[in-house]
């Protein structure tokens, strides 16, 4: 299990290489440059060509990576040419509010879509069903910058409880909260519904039935275990979903999370920072991904026991 | 009740919190948070705005853009290239010390050094030397007599340092450091959030009334509207979006600011490029397009044709100027015909993705389909926009120009054949405005100088190198409680005379 683990860690080290490259390219090859954006139209040549030279862009591209990949091997990704100050500063202070969103934002999508599909199953084909459906459809369907504006008026201006934006209070983070989750929820509300309704009809289901044990224990033992799993890998590919996602969310209530950090960054041109938040987002999808498929060993002892045989 | 407690305790907690509301604390809402407070390596408006309130310079702008003194208390001009500063004397630092020439000295030579690569190394680009007198008086010399000096001095690239502070922050000034003579001191920065500004009780004239200030970057435009409704911000000092200022003018919870901007937006013309060479074109092109319309459907009627290459609010615009060529498709047509395109044309429109001008340009383009030249329109990144066009583009441009508030900085970049290659998109070559443009710029004689730039004005209006557009309003808004806030035309306000009511 450890040994696996470890694999899989290892795994990472050639997809975080390639995604060094590709983003590097890129950012590179794409049109204009920092310079260009710093100085503004009334620039002349020679500022640009000086500015640049500071910035160090007029080295060939190779030689550019070579300097990048070596400082990042040593926890450096450089300095932000808009602000001057190192990279990896700007990733961590802006990263715990990003996680602490995506975070809650998956808890929320769980805690309301995961019964809300359970439900809807054991109703199935009921008013509930119909109801439950209906609103994971609408929770799957409505933009959620949409959702934001209509919850900020509604409780920052009709019903004047909680602030419309800034991270200063717990109170700033509940309708980001919703906003984030509300797509999750419903994808995780029709994902447990249709699983259920699959493990509903198993055997192993009926035949516990059978034996007399209560219906309570049958769907939380012996249903629920099961259908935990699809849900799991939903929730897992969703929480990397949700971490790119957090961008639309930090704009709108103005959090400066890491996703807001990239975005003004990509609009500035600003080349370390970009590359330094992409990796940073790479190395978090591969992490959460690992710690999905252990979690399955954790729910399944059949995989569990593929992963004893692997090693 | 152990639950009770601990409600009570949180909601004691955020009692405090809401506390230094009563003192008085200014929130502002920006589109975007600051990039850093070194004046010397920023070029966005949005750090311009808070590096206003905790520098100075040696001299400044008033509300009607006039050159007013800061820390300079007078000057003169003993002959064509030589300016004295007299400086204000027991003017203090935020760190305690004392002000001299010397650190306008040490702040001049850190722009011009190409090793900080400041954005606002163009401004300083005329000085030859700076020479420090005594400690109060500066002499400034320049490299050939250069007119708009003074209006380079206003500027916030310009701005003057402390050289113990910046030393002493290292890499690290700007973001954890910024110390300058102004009414309010850095306290902190949140970045990506906000800024926080104290009063400075040691202000050469003397302590600000407001005892906090916090700028914010909001990106979202309702947001921003959301906060200033729900009490959370007290002051948009910018960018109110135009479709939601005729409602909030009429709400008198609400006060509300207009001013015309310093910049312009423009279509320029390569006139590399065939037809844009022809003249009879260029003027058929200007002719054809109603700009009141692309006023009324874009900026929801807060702007005004343009009357020329300069903003009104620009020192040298002519003011006795008419809006230059209104909309006469007949006339354009006719143009059209005696240069030979009596069947119109193939062009290109370049712009970038922002809605304003992806919108003119849309615009422009069903105005030129009925005068029969047919546009396609092309959206370009913003920085892949400035390097094409300024390399010559195979087409029209959408760009704004703000200039630095003198006529030189909005006529010469633009239009000198100096600039060919750089600022000068058009590409567009002519002696007698090159000559015109440098006589504008050598004489100190600031009403011969207008004279020229009159002239100037007629000339580029006629040769029109590009289609004149818009000259849009500045708008802002607070609530009830700011008293005298005054919105000035480049876009950053002192806050210094500001106060508030509760």
């Amino acid at each position: 299990m450890l040994r696996y683990f470890l694999k899989r860690l290892l795994f990472l080290i050639p997809v975080l290489l390639g995604v060094s490259i590709v983003i590097f390219v890129i950012v590179h090859l794409a049109p204009g440059d920092p310079a260009e954006v710093m100085l503004g139209p009334s620039a002349t040549q020679e500022e640009i060509t000086n500015l640049r030279e500071q910035l160090g862009l007029t080295k060939p591209l190779y030689v550019q990576y070579g300097i990048f990949l070596t400082n990042a091997l040593k926890g450096d990704l450089g300095r932000s040419i808009k602000t001057n100050a190192p990279v990896v500063d700007e990733i961590l202070e802006r990263f715990p509010v990003t996680l602490t969103l995506a975070i809650l934002g998956m808890i929320f999508a769980i805690a309301i879509g995961l019964p809300l599909g359970i439900l809807a199953a054991l109703k199935q084909n009921t008013w509930v069903d119909a109801l439950a459906s209906f609103f994971a459809l609408v929770g799957f369907s409505i933009p959620n910058f949409w959702v934001g504006l209509m919850l900020m008026l509604l409780l920052s201006i009709y019903i004047p409880i909680l602030p419309s934006s800034g991270f200063d209070s717990w109170k700033n983070l509940i309708m980001p909260t919703i906003v984030l989750g509300i797509q999750t929820m419903a994808v995780i509300a029709r994902m447990t519904r249709s699983s259920m309704l699959e493990v509903i009809r198993q055997d192993y289901v009926r035949t516990a039935k059978a034996k007399g044990i209560s219906d309570r224990l049958v769907l939380t033992r012996h249903i629920l275990s099961n259908v935990m799993i699809p849900v799991i890998t939903i929730a897992g590919l969703y929480f990397g979903h949700q971490l790119g996602g957090v961008v639309i969310t930090e704009t709108i209530f103005s959090i400066p999370g890491l996703g807001r950090l990239i975005v003004d960054a990509i609009r500035a041109q600003d080349y370390p920072v970009v590359q330094g938040g992409v990796l940073f987002f790479a190395l978090c999808v591969g992490i959460v991904n690992l710690l999905v498929d252990l979690l399955y060993a954790v729910l399944d002892p059949r995989i569990k026991a593929q992963y004893r045989a692997a090693k | 009740m152990k639950k009770f407690r601990s409600v009570l305790l949180a909601l004691l907690l955020i009692g405090v919190f809401c506390l230094p509301a009563f003192a008085s604390e200014l929130r502002l809402a920006q589109v975007a948070d600051i990039s850093s407070l070194d004046p010397h390596r920023v070029s966005d408006i949005y750090s311009a705005n808070v590096i206003r309130q905790v520098y100075s310079n040696l001299v400044q702008v008033n509300e009607n853009m006039e050159i007013v003194p800061d820390l300079a208390e007078s000057w003169e001009n003993p002959d064509d290239l030589t300016w004295i500063f007299h400086l204000r004397k027991g003017v203090k630092f935020h760190n305690g010390e004392p002000f001299t020439a010397a650190d306008v000295k040490f702040s001049m030579e850190r722009i011009k050094d190409p090793k900080t690569a400041s954005p606002g190394a163009t401004h300083l680009k005329e000085v030859q030397s700076i020479e420090v007198l005594d400690d109060n008086t500066l002499k400034l010399v320049t490299k050939r007599p250069y007119a708009p000096m003074l209006m380079s001095l206003t500027r916030y690239e310009t701005s003057i340092l402390n050289e113990k502070a910046v030393t002493e922050a290292g890499a690290d000034y700007g973001s954890k450091a910024a110390v300058g003579t102004g009414p309010f001191k850095f306290v902190s920065w949140s970045r990506g959030d906000k800024v926080t500004l104290e009063k400075f009780d040691g202000y050469f004239r003397g302590p600000a009334s407001i005892d906090t200030v916090i700028y914010r970057g909001i990106p979202e435009d309702a947001t921003r509207l959301v906060e200033l409704e729900s009490g959370g911000i007290d002051l948009i000092p910018g960018n109110f979006p135009y479709q939601e200022f005729a409602n909030i003018k009429q709400n008198d919870k609400y006060l509300t600011y207009m001013t015309p901007a310093m910049s312009t937006l423009y279509m320029g013309l390569n006139t590399e490029v065939k037809p844009f060479g022809d003249k009879k074109v260029r003027q058929a092109m200007n002719y054809a397009i109603d700009k009141q319309a692309i006023v009324d459907a874009i900026y929801f009627g807060f702007g005004a044709p343009s009357k020329g290459p300069l903003s009104p609010v620009i020192w040298g615009a002519d003011p006795s100027r008419q809006p230059a060529y209104p909309y006469d498709p007949e006339k354009a047509k006719a143009l059209l015909k005696e240069a030979g395109y009596a069947d119109g044309f193939d062009m290109t429109i370049y712009s970038d993705n922002r809605t304003e001008r992806r919108s003119a340009a849309e615009l422009i383009q069903a105005f030129l389909s009925e005068v029969g030249v047919r546009a396609k329109i092309e959206i370009m990144e913003w920085s892949a926009l400035l390097s094409t066009s300024a390399k010559g583009i195979d087409g029209a441009f959408m760009l704004g120009w703000t200039g630095t508030g003198d006529a030189d900085g909005g006529l010469t970049p633009l239009y000198h054949s100096f600039n060919i290659g750089a600022s000068n998109r058009f590409r567009y070559k002519n002696p007698e405005l090159d000559a015109m443009l440098e006589k504008g710029t050598a004489t100190l004689d600031q009403e011969a100088r207008k004279k020229v730039y009159a002239e100037a004005q007629e000339l580029i209006v006629q040769e029109c190198p590009l289609v004149f557009m818009i000259s849009q309003e500045l708008l802002a808004a607070s609530t009830k409680n700011v008293k005298g806030f005054l919105l000035y035309p480049n876009m950053i306000s002192p806050l210094y005379a500001v106060t508030l009511t509760k």
